[in-house]
């Protein structure tokens, strides 16, 4: 790994360092600026991995009513299901694929991080191998630790907890609402674990790295708020059943008139669980045609509706 | 059914890759842990050098062999194991004096490793990552929560402290009745011995770890700005500052030798100043490979190690520095060969000897080497294993 530290890593230390020292030295502002340039940077990653998370939620009424009618056909399930996504512009990937560039580069910004910090005499000789020839690099270092109520290089509960609460509240604006008891569950484990993990590890490593994560959150919910045209679960945590209900009517009814007769009747989702609110249906309905099976999912869509009442 | 195997199937892999995340991000990007690098010190025929596992011991600078065989000798008397050291220990009269990067100092027997006191008796102080100096019966040292403390050598009662303001890295450097103190904030702090209170200050343009060299009335100091610098010893005024910058920090201590101070760097070469005006003498002495080790002067030589294990003797009159004296990373009789042992240590010597200790991330070893002979006399093993 010799070349992703002298890599990558090293010019996110030296960007790190080069940013400090035009912010008076204070790493905590700078960790906080580099993560606002490096998220605005890959804006267009994290939002095209929105968009699919979405409209690959959206898809799971139609899914699931093709694998009702083809479960004994696998190989024409497939092919329904991949006609399914082109014609809705949704790729299964779309989510991952995103994420999965984005990750090399979270990593390398928290390892410039751990490093910067140099807690240890170790860590800062050892950082001054990945140093580069800028005049500015060596005179500042090491950087200021102390940031606001808290020293950057050591563990504060405070700081452990906003990285909970705000990792939690990104979280939730992104799960969706499901009826289906097992998927809920599964949501929910999902939306606590996450915090209170990197609630745990943020106390047992320097705040420095939570700074960085309490940042990464914020802009997650403010990009998530832009791309998905609202406050999605955390407006919806506290709808009724009734509300949910009508709520959902009104995107169908939405729907059916933006995508005429064509438009396959979606309420289909809460019987399967999945409620896609107050966006990601006109998404998923974009493709349009897929006449021949769509037109079997809407002969079945009264049965969903009576599911419901 | 069909389409809960596929909402768990998507879900064990958000859960696959999130856990991937953690972990990628938990284990690629640990810092390293504090290990220490402990030098070894000659005083009276006799060498000290802390381990690797946190342990004084004593050995005989003629052959190695150690002066203390009771299990109990020269432990730190805590639960703590393997506490980090930095810097040689420093001797005074019948004691023996090292730091803990635990923040405590202890001073042991030095002709039986008992431990005689520690400070502070009950709990801690931040993490203290350099050594101690002592002189006329005070021990000094600087402490990561910024604050210099002189404590009486006898009995290890604290005398006075000096609120620095920030981390202090270096072994302090005495000199009569002046403490020399250089600190993270870019700052040497200069002191009185007696009551701690400061003489001058001197701010150069980036923090320092280094130890003062003083000597003939002037401070040498190299700093994290790549300069080199002289200070009037007396007044604190600038006299010089390096014509010629270094590639990296200047990390260790400087030597001084017939007027010519020779200044290691991290860049690997060694700049070899004027004493008096700082300009360069001849063009740096590269050994290609970072030094954090602080050299030594032996005879008309200057001792200098990389961190990848090769000791070199620089001639002063020539400024070359020829073929290595020792890589201690090649297998001695005693020492096995390993690719991995390296010198962060400051050396030490006495009588014509070189003292080196260098380690590995879980073992540490002692050479010593006759310079003028360049020959290895001994080498040991500092790990205690069941036979010893």
């Amino acid at each position: 790994m010799e070349w992703w530290t002298a890599g990558p890593v090293a010019l996110m230390i030296n960007t790190l360092v080069a940013l400090s020292s035009q912010l008076m030295g204070s790493f905590g502002l700078t960790i906080i600026i580099l993560t606002i340039i490096i998220r605005a940077c890959m804006y267009p990653l994290t939002a095209k991995q929105l968009r699919s998370s979405r409209a690959m939620q959206g898809l799971q009424p139609k899914l699931a009513e093709l694998q009702k009618k083809y479960a004994k056909d696998k190989q024409k399930l497939a092919e329904e299901q991949m006609r399914l996504y082109k014609e809705s512009g949704v790729s299964p990937a779309g989510c991952a694929v995103p994420m999965l560039i984005q990750l090399p580069i979270w990593i390398a910004l928290y390892q410039s991080i751990i490093r910067v910090l140099a807690v240890t005499p170790e860590e800062l000789l050892g950082l001054s191998r990945l140093l580069w020839s800028w005049p500015v690099v060596y005179s500042v270092l090491p950087l200021e630790s102390h940031f606001l109520w808290f020293n950057l290089v050591y563990p504060d509960i405070g700081v452990a907890v906003l990285v909970g609460v705000t990792m939690w509240l990104s979280q939730k604006m992104i799960t969706p609402s499901v009826t289906d008891p097992q998927q809920r569950a599964q949501g929910q484990m999902m939306l606590w674990m996450m915090p209170i993990m990197f609630g745990f590890i943020a106390m047992s490593l320097p705040s420095g790295l939570a700074v960085y994560w309490i940042t990464s959150n914020i802009i997650s919910i403010v990009m998530q708020y832009f791309v998905i045209g609202g406050w999605g679960g955390l407006a919806r945590g506290g709808a009724s059943g009734r509300e949910l209900r009508s709520r959902i009517i009104q995107a169908e009814s939405t729907t059916t008139a933006a995508a005429g007769s064509d438009i396959v009747d979606s309420s289909s989702t809460p019987k399967e669980g999945v409620d896609e609110g107050e966006y990601g249906v006109k998404r998923q309905l974009r493709g349009g045609g897929h006449q021949s099976s769509l037109k079997s999912i809407r002969r079945d869509s009264g049965r969903g509706k009576g599911h419901r009442s | 059914m069909q389409i809960r195997r596929n909402g768990k199937r998507w879900g064990k892999v958000w859960l696959l890759l999130a856990l991937l995340i953690v972990a990628g991000v938990v284990l690629c990007g640990c810092g390293s842990a504090a290990k220490g690098w402990p030098g070894a010190t000659v005083a009276d025929g006799r060498l000290y050098v802390s381990s690797l596992a946190g342990r004084l011991m004593g050995f005989s600078a003629s052959d190695g062999s150690p002066l203390w065989l009771d299990e109990e000798a020269g432990t730190l008397g805590t639960s703590e194991s393997g506490v980090a050291i930095y810097g040689s220990p420093a001797v005074e009269g019948e004691l023996v004096y090292l730091a803990g990067y635990n923040g405590k100092v202890y001073a042991f027997v030095a002709e039986s490793g008992v431990l005689r006191w520690v400070y502070p008796r009950e709990g801690n102080l931040a993490s203290i990552a350099a050594g101690v100096a002592v002189s006329q019966g005070r021990v000094y040292f600087g402490c990561s929560d910024g604050t210099v403390y002189a404590l009486d050598a006898a009995t290890g009662d604290k005398l006075w402290s000096f609120e620095v303001g920030s981390k202090v890295w270096s072994t302090p450097t005495v000199a009569g009745d002046t403490l020399y103190v250089s600190a993270f904030d870019k700052k040497l702090y200069v002191l009185n011995t007696g009551d701690g209170s400061k003489r001058w200050e001197f701010e150069a343009g980036g923090a320092i770890v280094s130890p003062a060299l003083v000597y003939q009335g002037t401070a040498y100091i190299g700093c994290f700005d790549r300069y080199f610098y002289a200070v009037d010893a007396a007044t604190g005024s600038l006299r010089w500052r390096s014509e010629v910058m270094g590639g990296k920090w200047f990390w260790a201590k400087a030597v001084i030798y017939d007027g010519v101070v020779y200044a290691p760097n991290l860049d690997g070469k060694v700049y070899i100043l004027d004493a008096s005006s700082g300009a360069e003498i001849t063009g740096a002495v590269d050994l290609g490979n970072p030094i954090s080790s602080a050299p030594v002067v032996v005879g008309d030589k200057i001792v200098l190690a990389t961190e990848e294990g090769s000791v070199y003797a620089l001639d002063t009159a020539s400024y070359q520095k020829g073929t290595p004296l020792i890589n201690v990373q090649e297998a001695t009789e005693d020492v096995a060969k390993s690719s991995s042992r390296m010198i962060y240590a400051p050396l030490s010597a006495a009588g014509g000897v070189v003292y080196i200790k260098a380690q590995t991330a879980s073992e540490d070893a002692l050479y010593a080497v006759d310079v003028a002979e360049r020959e290895t006399l001994w080498s040991r093993s500092l790990v205690i294993s069941e036979g010893d």
